[in-house]
């Protein structure tokens, strides 16, 4: 070989290795960035998908505090309104209240009322011998019917006329004086006891409008509420 | 010889030329490094600018909500007010006939 063969080759060989190099540092970058590339999305959309999580987790309670403040809100509006309706389905009690006051001024009626009431008192009592008791204003007005209540009861229960004793010593509160008066008072009737007074039964006005009212609490609601739209 | 005179030159050349293949091969590889910490830096970058529009929306959406919620609870007040005075208006308007029929049961007696 000559020179320039040898040198030839060795050019060659040289263009040879560096070609080598070339492709191989090539390989070695293009490999390494796909491979990086594939690790970097993954590692970013695991720390979305984390971050999303999170954010999804903090706006549901968001949305759960949201509905519970709504939720007591509504209990609070209920509650303002039922309370609404009490006070005034209270206040019409009242008003009868005062009302009842001027059941025992007209005389005649209300004569005719303690004899009913006195009547009704000895009919559920059925008792052969009964306590009385009414206001101290109403006691000659009570005295005047006695008799003729226990007769009626006797016919209407077909016994002996009962033993009616009417307490002249301790009597029923008497009749209120102002309109807000916290003293013990009674607007009319009478209460009646069995003699060993372990069965009471209250005739008086109040404790009657306390009954009926209760009674007829479900009805005064509707009335209240039947042309309420919703 | 003629030959011996070339070849000292071409083993210097070869070695020269492996140690070029060496170098540049050594440099894909510190390339890959640099390549990787840019990666990583934008990785991060992307993260972070997606957390900060999550962020964002969640913000929003708070803010939103709370609007609304106030919103609602207004109306609720409002709802609850009108009902209330319906209900008074009512109330006025019977409270005559049900103190009439409560009186009327206080001074019957039924048997």
């Amino acid at each position: 070989m000559n020179d320039g063969d040898v040198s030839k080759q060795i050019q060659q060989m040289i263009r040879f290795i560096r070609q080598e190099a070339e492709e191989k540092a090539n390989e070695i970058s293009i490999s390494a960035e796909e491979e990086f590339n594939i690790e970097k999305m993954q590692l970013v959309e695991a720390e979305k998908k984390k971050l999303r999580q999170e954010y999804e987790r903090k706006a549901k309670q968001v949305d759960v505090k949201k509905k519970i403040e709504y939720s007591t809100q509504l209990n609070a509006s209920r509650i303002k309104f039922l309370q609404a309706q009490d006070d005034v389905v209270n206040s019409m009690k009242e008003s009868a209240s005062k009302e009842l006051l001027r059941v025992s001024s007209n005389n005649k009626a209300y004569k005719k009322l303690l004899k009913d009431l006195i009547i009704q008192c000895l009919l559920r009592l059925q008792e052969p011998a009964v306590l009385l008791r009414c206001r101290a204003v109403d006691q000659k007005l009570v005295q005047s019917v006695l008799d003729e209540a226990k007769r009626a009861y006797a016919e209407k229960a077909g016994v002996t006329p009962p033993a009616i004793t009417l307490d002249n010593r301790e009597f029923l509160p008497p009749p209120p004086k102002g309109a807000d008066s916290h003293e013990l008072s009674c607007s009319g009737g009478v209460v009646a006891a069995s003699q060993d007074g372990k069965i009471v039964f209250e005739n008086t006005l109040d404790a009657r409008l306390d009954v009926i009212f209760r009674q007829k609490l479900p009805e005064i609601r509707k009335r209240l509420l039947r042309n309420m739209q919703t | 010889m003629e030959a011996n005179r070339g070849q000292p030159n071409g083993i210097q050349l070869l070695l020269a030329a492996e140690q070029e293949a060496q170098r540049i091969v050594n440099a894909a590889r510190e390339g890959n490094v640099a390549w990787l910490r840019q990666a990583k830096e934008k990785a991060e970058k992307e993260i972070v600018a997606f957390c900060v529009q999550m962020d964002a929306e969640f913000q929003r959406k708070v803010a939103e909500s709370s609007g609304d919620s106030g919103a609602n609870v207004k109306r609720l007040e409002h709802e609850t007010e009108t009902k209330i005075a319906h209900l008074k208006t009512e109330a006025t308007r019977i409270s005559q006939d049900v103190v009439q029929m409560l009186l009327k049961h206080v001074t019957t007696v039924k048997d």
